[in-house]
């Protein structure tokens, strides 16, 4: 039975996936495509950029030479595209089951059946989940394809170990927005609301980095967290990061999970 | 008989609008009860209490002894259901909507294909491009397609062609003759008193009257269209038992209710141009009891939580 929703759920979001992992594909294979080129005007880039402010280089992710795959790719991919590629997709997948569902009346169609509340969401967060996980993989896959096509010395199990840490903040998103949308039953406010939040804490993290005294700004934020150069570029794994963003989307999905049984379904 | 679902002192409040008010129902096994009343009386959200998709403020919505809310995964392995405008998913066919919903019933694919060609449906057009009767076609079907002993339906045949209103009328009645127990909302009259066997008429979320349908049609009532040369004056029809459902000058429509010879005697008086006298049918019933004019079913507003009623019903 949650095999069958789960399918079904994977039919329904097969749009979202395809045309957000063709914006990913190509964004993240262009922008490899000209690392060669930041590679051999390395020494002019680095002195055009010392005209930023360090502060405004670090709120974008810039925290070292473009020419670093670490820094190249959260510059360009961490810092910017995930972020966004993420929100969109965790934002729509996961008000859907819940709160656009309850709205349509499609949650009372499926619920008139056997098919219990629990197994109902667990098989769309098991959709979300795995559309995220692809979502990340392409990201990553663009960039690293196009990349060693152009000769970039990309590490793949890097690349790969990044994509995991994008992939758990995209389900951190989607638990919390789950949870808002069992909350409010309206997918209107949870969708809002969840990207309130996060425009919120990208521009507390753009704040904080610019602004020295004001860097505590930067903990309330989940951006802070979404770090990926020490991993690209050192190997480091960066499971604080992992942890947090691991624990919210288990805590978010969980407590959707117990809103949702307990809910009246007021449509 | 055993009852299939039990209403007691059923309540829902949402915020302080009213839902419903301390229903008090009994729906017999194999039998089709009706639930009449107009928008907003009250019907859905009674029946989104049975289907357990939303809590009672008060009371216990019981179905097979087994609470609506609690054990509602339970209940619909036994039950199925077609809510009012079911909000199916736009990008899938009807047979795969179908499909997928008849599958979480333990259903074999297809097994909706008999009664989708009885239908007319065409199964293959995605439900967005479904007219509103045709998507209330794949309702029909989908809460038919399977043979769990309890159907609840909230106004199952609104936007159903006469023709094919005509064919769910036949379908509850094969459902009630292969012994299964129906529970069906509506506003369409005279749906209900061909389809069932009691009626409960809620009005402003209380219940005013639960009777068998031949009961209520046989209650010594008659219904009298009279057309006069002129206008009747007032308190021409003040008579014991005789009750004005509407009057428009010269068309004079009444209920009477006992001996009709007070009527008979007072219109001799009258120059009557044409007169017609036939039992009521359960629309003219319905209106009585929405227009108010039986003893102890006034129209009163809505009480807050815990007020009471002393409305009587008869059971």
């Amino acid at each position: 039975m949650t095999g069958l929703t789960f399918r079904l759920e994977l039919r329904r979001s097969r749009m979202v996936a395809f045309w957000m992992a063709v914006i990913v594909l190509a964004y993240g294979g262009i922008i490899a495509a000209m690392y060669p080129i930041l590679q051999e005007n390395a020494t002019a880039l680095e002195d055009y950029m010392k005209i930023f402010p360090e502060g405004l280089m670090a709120a974008f992710g810039m925290t070292g030479s473009l020419v670093d795959p670490g820094v190249f790719f959260g510059t360009y991919i961490g810092s910017m595209l995930w972020p966004v590629v993420a929100a969109i997709a965790a934002i729509i997948l996961a008000t859907r089951p819940i709160a656009s569902d309850v709205e349509r009346g499609w949650a009372d169609v499926a619920l008139g059946t056997p098919l219990t509340r629990g197994h109902l969401l667990a098989a769309a967060i098991a959709s979300q989940a795995l559309v995220l996980a692809l979502l990340a993989l392409a990201t990553v896959a663009g960039v690293l394809v196009v990349g060693r096509l152009v000769g970039a010395d990309f590490d793949v199990w890097r690349f790969a170990a990044a994509a995991v840490v994008m992939w758990l903040f995209g389900c951190a998103v989607a638990g919390v927005t789950s949870l808002l949308g069992a909350v409010t039953l309206s997918r209107g406010i949870a969708g809002g609301v969840a990207a309130g939040i996060l425009i919120l804490m990208y521009l507390l993290n753009v704040v904080a980095q610019i602004q020295v005294e004001l860097a505590w700004l930067g903990d309330f934020g989940a951006f802070k967290y979404l770090v990926t150069t020490e991993l690209i570029d050192a190997g480091v794994m960066p499971w604080a990061s992992v942890g947090l963003f691991a624990t919210v989307a288990i805590a978010g999905w969980g407590a959707s999970l117990a809103v949702f049984r307990r809910r009246d379904l007021l449509a | 008989m055993p009852d299939a679902i039990e209403l007691r002192g059923l309540t829902r409040w949402y915020g302080k609008r009213r839902g419903v008010l301390d229903l008090d129902v009994a729906v017999h096994e194999g039998e089709v009860f009706g639930f009449l009343g107009p928008n907003g009386a009250g019907k859905t959200t009674t029946i989104r209490m049975l289907l357990g998709l939303i809590r009672p403020s008060a009371g216990t919505a019981t179905i097979w002894g087994l609470d609506a809310w609690r054990e509602a995964p339970e209940l619909h392995r036994r039950l199925a259901c077609l809510g009012s405008d079911p909000g199916y998913l736009g990008g899938l066919t009807a047979a795969q909507t179908l499909d997928y919903l008849g599958a979480l019933r333990g259903l074999p694919a297809g097994s909706w294909r008999a009664l989708a060609e009885r239908l007319e449906l065409d199964p293959g057009v995605a439900v967005k491009k479904l007219s509103r009767g045709n998507r209330q076609k794949v309702g029909v079907v989908q809460a038919f397609m399977g043979a769990e002993p309890l159907l609840v339906m909230d106004e199952p045949s609104t936007g159903l062609d006469p023709l094919m209103q005509r064919e769910f009328l036949a379908m509850v009645a094969e459902a009630r003759a292969a012994g299964r127990t129906v529970f069906l909302s509506s506003h369409n009259l005279t749906e209900v008193e061909r389809a069932c066997d009691r009626v409960a008429i809620i009005r402003e979320g209380r219940l005013v009257k639960v009777a068998t349908v031949a009961a209520l049609l046989g209650d010594h009532t008659r219904s009298i269209n009279l057309v006069l040369d002129r206008p009747a004056e007032d308190g021409t029809f003040d008579l014991p038992g005789v009750t004005v459902l509407s009057s428009t000058g010269q068309d004079v429509h009444v209920m009477v209710r006992g001996d009709v010879n007070p009527l008979l005697r007072r219109l001799a008086g009258l120059e009557v141009r044409d007169i017609a006298i036939s039992t009521p049918d359960v629309e003219d019933l319905f209106f009585r009891y929405y227009e108010g004019t039986v003893a102890g079913s006034e129209g009163r507003a809505a009480d807050p939580p815990g007020a009471g009623t002393a409305l009587e019903v008869s059971r």
